[in-house]
């Protein structure tokens, strides 16, 4: 099970993201939660993920998640903004693995 | 000219980010979200309260019932909105600093009403002793509201850290030992509010109220209401989107206090008299910016693309914007189009939400629209209906469709030449996909 969280300002424009993600996990056949939050509950969520990924509006909010981030052992990146863009699930998804395969 | 922006960008996004992260923003940011609902409820309404049909079904005398029924709602939300503010503050600031945050919001409201005259000046009267003024706990409070709480948590939360508290031995349950660890921090900041309110009541013959408004609130909301700075705050929000920063997050949180305000005048005024003191407000920004697509009302560029562009790939990304488009929701564009760092759409991209603002600015001011009441429409709500909503005036969603063309006339070329570009490179493409 890979938990992917994916933060913006408000959680909105991600959440587009999310749902192109979680249809191109399950077209390879594996299984995700993937979840979008906005900046304040960042934070907090950080603890049930295995990576973050930040929207690139927000990529000024990439060193403070940082630290958070390491408190639990994981990966902060902003997302590859044509991905972001363009709903890239496929992208999205495989950057969010490459970041976990770093661990 | 793209290292040009590369460098600019690194210049701009430690500056994003600490804007962003400065913990007075963020708790100004959490404190007016708190009072975000009761100003929807209120809003609600004065919407139904003024419905133009009313007068046509009604009485006079039952649509008056009616009035004064409703016009409790924004009264008691909207009209007394620097208490939240100031609760919100003085709670979110002190939990930032992880202390007792109840305790910071009711002493930072504490220290508020210290400095409130709870003395009614009516002209030509004798004052009226023992009353709060209404407008004292509405925008005329605001700022002094905003920075008496700011400095309350200030103190309080220092005390506490500074570990200068009561303790109750084990066993004492929990609220007893913590109103008591709150003791020491409560008496010390009120006490310095009181030596304050006292200095200047005795000494200076005036009110803390009276001082701050006029010579910070009253300067700053009326720099803030003029077109000039409105166009320069739009003018950086669309140059740091243009970097891929998210502007209003960063401009929002320094204007917000200023159009808040002049919203709040707003909706006083009209709830009571049915004219609106000032064009500019947080709903002429809302609605008239953001309203119309997202930032830089790119919902006139989704349909530029969706109905004159030809290339497969502005038309997939149309495809995919105009659905949130439609609520506001325009990063598809941003980073799809691209807008960002894209030195053939920076053009159309800033020049036409400052030409739109103006046409609103002199539209409104001139009086051919009226300006927002002041009721709060939120940001997803879609073109035509928000601007309806905000004016309660059908001239005002007409505005936005005569806005939406002037976006649509700006962009035009722009896109157009990036279309024939898109189009040759697609060619290309093909012809080298089927010579290989």
């Amino acid at each position: 099970m890979k938990r992917i969280l994916l933060a913006c300002s408000s959680g909105m424009s991600t959440s587009l993201l999310v749902t192109k993600m979680q249809e191109y996990a399950k077209s390879i056949g594996e299984e995700a939660e993937i979840w979008a939050v906005g900046q304040d509950q960042a934070k907090k969520e950080m603890e049930k993920a295995d990576v973050v990924l930040i929207g690139p509006q927000m990529s000024f909010l990439k060193s403070e998640l940082q630290k958070e981030a390491e408190k639990y052992g994981i990966k902060v990146d902003v997302i590859d903004m044509v991905a972001y863009g363009m709903a890239d699930g496929k992208k999205a998804y495989e950057q969010a693995l490459k970041l976990m395969g770093e661990k | 000219m793209n290292q040009t922006f590369e460098k600019l960008s690194k210049i701009l996004v430690p500056i994003a980010g600490k804007l962003n992260n400065s913990r007075y923003l963020q708790v100004l940011r959490d404190a007016f979200m708190l009072a975000f609902p009761l100003t929807i409820f209120g809003s609600i309404a004065v919407v139904i309260a003024n419905l133009p049909f009313l007068d046509k079904v009604m009485s006079e005398g039952s649509l008056n019932t009616l009035r004064e029924i409703l016009n409790v709602a924004p009264n008691s939300t909207m009209g007394v909105m620097t208490i939240f503010v100031v609760f919100g503050i003085g709670y979110y600031l002190s939990k930032s600093y992880e202390v007792e945050g109840i305790f910071g919001g009711a002493i930072a409201l504490a220290s508020f009403f210290i400095l409130t005259p709870f003395v009614l000046n009516v002209e030509g009267k004798e004052a009226v002793q023992g009353v709060i003024p209404l407008d004292r706990l509405g925008a005329k409070g605001m700022f002094l509201g905003m920075l008496t709480a700011f400095v309350a948590a200030e103190i309080y939360r220092k005390i506490v850290q500074k570990n200068i508290t009561i303790k109750m031995p084990a066993g004492v349950p929990p609220a007893v030992a913590k109103s008591f660890a709150a003791l020491i921090p409560a008496v010390v900041t009120l006490t310095v509010f009181l030596v304050a309110n006292m200095i200047v009541t005795q000494l200076f013959h005036t009110n803390m109220h009276d001082v701050i408004y006029n010579a910070v609130q009253a300067p700053l909301v009326g720099l803030g209401s003029g077109i000039i700075p409105t166009l320069i705050a739009i003018f950086v929000t669309q140059i740091l989107w243009f970097f891929g920063l998210h502007g209003q997050i960063i401009i929002n949180s320094v204007m917000d206090p200023i159009w808040n305000t002049l919203s709040l005048e707003n909706l006083n005024a009209y709830t009571k008299t049915g004219e609106v003191p000032h064009v500019i407000s947080k709903q002429f920004i809302e609605v008239y910016t953001v309203g119309m697509g997202g930032t830089g009302m790119t919902l006139a560029v989704i349909f530029a693309i969706l109905f004159f562009m030809k290339s497969k790939q502005m038309k997939q990304v149309a495809k995919l914007g105009i659905g949130p488009g439609i609520f506001n929701v325009n990063e598809p564009i941003i980073f799809g189009l691209p807008v960002v760092m894209n030195p053939l759409i920076i053009v159309p991209w800033i020049i036409s939400p400052m030409v739109v603002t103006f046409v609103t600015y002199l539209a409104m001011s001139s009086g051919l629209v009226p300006p927002p009441t002041g009721v709060a429409v939120p940001w997803t709500v879609p073109i035509f209906i928000n601007g309806i909503m905000a004016t309660n005036s059908l001239a005002g969603g007409i505005l936005q469709l005569v806005n939406f063309a002037i976006v649509l006339i700006i962009w035009f070329p722009f896109l157009k030449f990036i279309d024939r570009m898109n189009l040759q490179k697609e060619r290309e493409e093909e012809t080298a996909k089927n010579a290989s």
